[in-house]
């Protein structure tokens, strides 16, 4: 191995470096680095100042986001903790027995006012008729003969 | 042409009026060194040129908070070296490619490349180099091409001495092998 590193010594004695770079490379690098890092800068500038001018407005609208969420957890937690209390079937079935009777009755009392108005309405038609009759002095025949 | 020494071009770098200056003192004093460490690990110029750009842009953006626990150029040689390695991770992963393919292709750009421009045993050695693992290719460039210290490689790979020696010296059988069977 060490006469295998001797022959690499002597092949770097002979030419360092086999590689090539174009004309100038070495000489325009330091200005284009240059022109990188200021481009980055005013990128960077840009963004900094579009950043001052919506800060304010970012911080509004998270404050509002994070107050939401608090409300929102709170009021949630608030209802969870509300004391339930239990309801047996037996409470159910009296709830139903109670709303039943009571809507039975309401119904019921609506249904009598509505078929005590009807029979006045007939009524009073009726008697419109046999006024009207007599007025025009039309005797049953002649009605006969008319329909 | 004078040379300012690591130190005084980091106390001009912390002066804010001459930064600009001196991170460009900084680019023109390691920039080939930096890209030729790059280009023997990527081969192809454009990839080196893309790396090498990248690294500098790093080096600006982290070169205010460097305490001077490290020498400025081991520092430098970290940044290239991780971001060659991660570049090589990207290709592999970008194209679905096994790691013989892509080193594969490698040697076929070495072939074709008109920036190349060794004889026959340049090339046989960097086919031979490209053969290794990438741990071992980067410990032989530093060594052989770049002659670094061990002890310098060590702060850069972060990698103790002892398996840096083993390494280097497994790569040179490995390039032996190659150059008995080709």
């Amino acid at each position: 191995m060490d006469e295998f590193l001797n022959k690499l010594e002597e092949l770097k004695g002979n030419k360092t470096n086999p590689f090539k770079v174009p004309d100038g490379y070495f000489d325009s690098l330091p200005s284009r680095i240059q022109e990188r890092i200021s481009s980055n800068q005013k990128e960077h500038s840009i963004f900094s100042r579009f950043l001052l001018i919506v800060k304010p407005q970012l911080a509004l609208a998270f404050a509002f986001v994070v107050f939401a969420f608090i409300t929102v957890t709170t009021i949630e937690y608030v209802l969870d903790k509300q004391p339930k209390i239990p309801v047996s079937t037996g409470i159910y079935t009296r709830i139903i027995e109670v709303d039943a009777s009571e809507y039975s009755e309401q119904h019921f009392i609506d249904v009598l006012l509505d078929e005590e108005k009807k029979p006045n309405e007939k009524k009073k038609s009726t008697e419109h008729y046999i006024n009207y009759l007599i007025d025009e002095d039309i005797d049953y025949t002649t009605l006969i003969d008319e329909l | 042409m004078f040379e300012y020494s690591d130190k005084e071009l980091l106390t001009l770098f912390r002066d804010e009026e001459r930064k600009n200056f001196a991170f460009n003192l900084i680019v023109r004093k390691y920039q080939q060194k930096l890209y030729w460490h790059i280009r023997k690990m990527v081969i192809k110029h454009d990839d080196a040129d893309d790396i090498l750009q990248n690294t500098f842009i790093k080096v600006w953006k982290g070169l205010d908070g460097f305490r001077e626990d490290s020498k400025l150029y081991t520092w430098l040689y970290r940044i290239a070296t991780n971001e060659s390695l991660t570049f090589l991770k990207q290709q592999k992963t970008k194209y679905l490619l096994p790691i013989a393919d892509y080193e594969n292709q490698l040697k076929e750009t070495l072939e074709s490349d008109i920036d190349f421009n060794g004889d026959e045993i340049q090339l046989k050695l960097q086919k031979a180099i490209l053969e290794l693992p990438e741990k071992q290719r980067i410990v032989f460039n530093m060594k052989y091409f770049d002659e670094i210290k061990y002890e310098d490689m060590s702060k850069i790979l972060d990698t103790s001495v002892g398996a840096l020696k083993a390494s280097f010296h497994h790569a040179v059988k490995k390039i032996e092998k190659y150059f008995n069977e080709n």
